[in-house]
């Protein structure tokens, strides 16, 4: 590739992409609006929200729960114990 | 590191069974080798060493596949779903297992009545539940696959 075949090849480039920033490339003027707003505000708002809710399964109290009907399960049945093992 | 997803799935699936089989095979060598007790475990100790890990890396890769559709807990809580039946295949074949009027026998030691199976299988489900959701979940979170 010669010098004037880079350069005819740049000018088309050059003509092809429309600079940044510019309405062709935004897709109209209200996103530019948008993305022009200050951000941190949301941002914050966002951060002082309370967390979402746990679901029920999700909260420790339900886990230990689990972990002491496990545990006062096998206290009754111990004969149970290896088939555990060995299904486990 | 988003390369090798279902391979980082599988160890973090192998991981718990691998650590469980140490302390399993110690306990065969305790009951049977050294304090001599007629329990003919080593025809079924192919299962949990050879199968259930195998099981649990495939299950994680599902896990993973499946873009994490259900909690990991209750993911890894239908496991013993195929597990428990095939378990029980294993013994049945190897002839540890039989089942009775009364209940199933397992080793020809230890009979479980029909009615606590049920039992057994829940608490199984809870064990699985747990597992997976504190360690195989933090193993994935470690891996970045979570």
């Amino acid at each position: 590739m010669n010098t004037s075949e880079q350069e005819r090849i740049a000018t088309l480039l050059k003509k092809a992409l429309p600079p940044v920033g510019a309405k062709g490339i935004t897709d109209g003027a209200s996103d530019s609006a948008q993305l022009n707003r200050d951000l941190w505000p949301n941002m914050l708002r966002r951060l002082q929200q309370p967390p979402a809710p746990l679901l029920w399964f999700e909260s420790a109290w339900f886990d230990w729960a689990l972990v002491a009907a496990v545990a006062v399960w096998l206290a009754f049945f111990p004969a149970a114990i290896p088939v555990l093992l060995y299904h486990l | 590191m988003n390369t090798h997803p279902y391979l980082r799935a599988y160890m973090a699936g192998i991981f718990t069974p691998s650590l469980v089989l140490l302390l399993v095979l110690s306990l065969f060598i305790l009951t049977r080798l050294v304090f001599q007790v007629p329990i003919p475990i080593e025809r079924v100790i192919v299962f949990p060493m050879a199968l259930v890990p195998n099981l649990f890396g495939v299950w994680n890769i599902l896990y993973v596949w499946s873009q994490r559709r259900l909690p990991i807990g209750f993911h890894g809580a239908l496991l013993p779903l195929i597990m428990a039946p095939l378990g029980a295949a294993v013994g049945k074949i190897l002839g540890v297992l039989t089942v009775g009027t009364q209940g199933a026998t397992w080793f020809q030691q230890i009979t479980i009545p029909y009615s606590l199976i049920a039992p057994v299988f829940c608490v199984a489900l809870v064990i699985y539940y747990l597992v997976w959701k504190y360690i195989v979940g933090s193993l994935n979170r470690v891996l970045g696959i979570a």
